[in-house]
């Protein structure tokens, strides 16, 4: 690192002299990642925005991954392949769609044998269409645009949910929560981020709402990143909703729901559908906001043995059981299976064999691993509620471990 | 007349050299990162054309960018248009807007921070609107359909992208080698140095800055359907996004404003200290702390930019031969 710093105390010869030999440096080609060509090894590239506003989520991402190869190789590798090792080469898409279009020319040069990422849909869409171009099978770990499987990219591949199914399913939680309680709740407004993300969700979510007896009687769109929501809480404020519906990033998250306490806004409940905020951090920052909040999410069961397991390791960690763990675990999970049962690193077996995984979670409340187009037909999200500093699944009633508080205390 | 004649023959090695690179470099993710190095070179010289010549700061650059990709992105997929001549409408479209903000912004007497302010805010308002339009996809985007070919200026390889930017950035360079050599240049070069003089002296201010900021629209207009057919996809935080906007002027200001060359020297040093301090610190987030330290050493060192060291190296010589002379 030394080497690509001038002397603060140098003269500005000296100075010239150090930039001059770091673009020499550059320029020979050492800026490439050296990787050792071991034999029987298969090599993962990684790609997160390690650097920008997501950094948080990548760490968390880069941390499941990271743990689902270190289990991997600790149960033997991959088998079919005389116990081929896993290594993981780490990429940083900057939060930006062209340097993760790079990362995968990077990784491809790398001789990577498969891909995972990128946490942003915008990113995972450049990336896995770069990736496409030399077939590289794409595991998607966290990025809900539908557009990422339904491109017809025989190379993309997603474990956890898009957001038109869980924006089906959020609908239909709602609609069961609500009638549980005697059907109070009338109308929503929804506040989401502008990116496809956010504007794809609420669009889907309209009528779906209405098939439910609910209406939409505001729909408010937020730029990103957005640092103050006073006019936005004063708007919902005059719209009197019974529940509100967030739908963004974690930073405008957590900013919403302070304000929307701040100002005193009277509402039934907030039931955000992938808010990127709710998570045990939040519940752990903000207990008294947090608390009876609902988010339709990836979630893991909390009644699996695995999951708890998993859970716990986390935390030992220090490190907050966020859903970007567990995503990144499965979505490695998923390319693991497919070396295994593909017997070798070729991309087209490995491809095929992606496309007809049956690859079992049981640390996740899905039925059967079931692909169709890259999407995992059997993943689902669930709504999980803040109860007591605790984060509890409240629906589907089949994974639930506790009943809804609605509405909010 | 032998400053420009060098400069055409230093081009014409230099695009020689760079033409033939892909038979030379088997290394993909180079030639990418050559491509965007071309890439931000030619989006800062449109930038240094209103900037760099004609003292114009402009902090929403990125809106020609931006309208430009919608352009032809937009007559791509809702008009079967192919992208070839999607660019044309997105060189026309970069300019008609350029000429609106221009005429509207110039003609109001907005200069120096004002106007910088102005364009900001433009690009602002620019964004909003295609994140509220149908046609626009609002905040969904658009996603173009790979077919690689000329007519859709898309390419199976990194090869044909990398052609693409540097006939871009050779553009961009004559562009500003006939500004440098061009009354209109001077004329431009005059407003920089003293607008009111410029008046007086009867140049048509308002005409002349009307007239930069329509060539750096066109060209960003271009630049625009560079990117969107390259990533084939496409929302407002990309094609609005205030990061290009800083980009552009970034790599002008470290590599030179008002020069020939300047954009080209930023590009290829800001990309490859990035690249370089991302590769080799693995620590997230520190790679970007030594790449702004090195940022403020630049322009703290450099004011007039990394050319000017060049310069500074032959005016010294030639002061050096003039001594001998003199002796």
């Amino acid at each position: 690192m030394s080497k690509f710093i001038p002397h603060l105390g140098g003269s500005r010869r000296r100075f010239i002299r150090n930039a001059g030999a770091t673009v020499a440096l550059a320029s020979t080609g050492l800026s490439m990642p050296h990787i050792a060509q071991a034999a029987g090894t298969v090599k993962i590239g990684l790609i997160h925005p390690a650097t920008g506003w997501a950094a948080y989520p990548a760490a968390q991402l880069r941390y499941g991954a990271q743990m689902a190869i270190a289990d991997i190789n600790a149960a033997g590798g991959i088998k079919s392949m005389g116990g081929a090792q896993i290594e993981a080469l780490l990429g940083d898409s900057q939060t930006k769609p062209e340097i993760g279009a790079a990362e995968v020319e990077k990784m491809n040069e790398a001789g990577v044998h498969a891909l995972q990422g990128c946490y942003q849909s915008a990113v995972g869409l450049a990336a896995s269409a770069a990736a496409a171009k030399y077939n590289i099978p794409f595991s998607v770990d966290v990025g809900v645009s539908d557009k990422l499987v339904d491109r017809g990219l025989s190379n993309v591949f997603r474990m956890a949910d898009g957001y038109g199914r869980i924006a089906r399913d959020a609908s239909a939680y709602l609609g069961e929560i609500n009638a549980a309680a005697g059907s109070p709740a009338k109308t929503v407004v929804i506040v989401h981020e502008e990116s496809e993300f956010g504007t794809g969700t609420a669009k889907l979510l309209t009528p779906a709402l209405a098939e439910r007896g609910l209406t939409v009687v505001d729909t408010i769109k937020h730029a990103n990143p957005t640092r103050n929501f006073d006019n936005i809480a004063l708007r919902i404020k005059s719209a009197k909703p019974d529940i509100i519906m967030p739908i963004n990033y974690p930073g405008e998250y957590v900013l919403l729901a302070k304000t929307l306490r701040q100002q005193r806004v009277d509402f039934m409940t907030s039931y955000s559908v992938l808010g990127g905020g709710f998570n045990f951090k939040f519940i752990d920052d903000m207990p008294e906001i947090a608390e009876n909040m609902i988010d339709v999410n990836h979630w893991y069961d909390p009644r699996s043995a695995s999951g708890q397991a998993m859970r716990k390791r986390t935390e030992a960690d220090g490190k907050y059981f966020t859903f970007e763990v567990y995503c990144a675990y499965m979505s490695i999970m998923l390319l693991a299976d497919g070396f295994e049962r593909a017997g070798s690193t070729d991309k087209d077996a490995v491809n095929a064999a992606l496309a007809s995984s049956t690859l079992e979670v049981d640390f996740m409340p899905y039925d059967k691993t079931e692909m169709v187009n890259g999407q995992n037909m059997g993943s689902r999200a669930v709504a999980i509620q803040a109860q007591n500093g605790d984060c509890q699944v409240v629906a589907p009633s089949a994974y639930a471990s506790a009943k809804a508080v609605f509405p909010r205390a | 007349m032998a400053t420009r004649n060098s400069t055409l023959v230093l081009c014409a090695i230099g695009f020689a050299l760079l033409a033939f690179a892909p038979l030379g470099i088997s290394s993909k993710f180079y030639l990418d990162i050559l491509t965007l190095i071309f890439f931000t070179a030619y989006i800062g010289q449109s930038w240094n054309i209103l900037g760099g010549y004609a003292g114009q700061f402009s902090f929403g650059g990125v809106m020609f960018f931006g309208t430009g990709a919608y352009a032809s992105s937009i007559l791509v997929n809702s008009f079967g248009v192919p992208a070839i001549i999607g660019v044309v409408v997105a060189i026309l479209a970069g300019a008609v807007l350029a000429l609106g903000v221009g005429y509207l912004s110039f003609r109001s007497g907005l200069r120096g921070s004002y106007f910088a302010l102005i364009t900001l805010a433009f690009a602002e308002l620019l964004r909003v609107v295609a994140n509220s339009l149908e046609i626009t996809g609002g905040g969904v985007g658009l996603f173009l359909t790979y077919a690689p070919g000329l007519q859709n200026l898309q390419f199976k390889t990194p090869v044909g992208f990398y052609y693409f930017a540097l006939i871009l950035l050779a553009i961009s360079i004559a562009i500003v080698i006939w500004l440098e050599n061009s009354r209109f240049g001077a004329q431009l070069v005059a407003i920089r140095e003293n607008e009111d003089a410029a008046e007086a002296l009867g140049i048509n201010t308002l005409r002349r800055k009307c007239q930069a900021i329509m060539i750096m629209g066109a060209m960003g207009g271009a630049a625009g359907t560079f990117y969107s057919q390259k990533y084939l996809y496409l929302d407002p935080p990309i094609a609005y996004s205030v990061h290009l906007s800083v980009e552009m002027l970034l790599v002008t200001i470290v590599g030179g404003m008002g020069t020939v060359f300047g954009p080209l020297i930023g590009s290829l040093v800001l990309h490859t200290v990035n690249e370089v301090t991302r590769n080799f610190i693995d620590t997230p987030g520190l790679s970007l702390i030594v790449y702004g330290i090195i940022l403020i050493m630049i322009i703290s060192y450099l004011p007039n930019g990394l050319i000017g060291l060049f310069k500074g190296r032959g005016s010294k010589k030639a002061g050096a031969a003039q001594g001998d002379g003199d002796a």
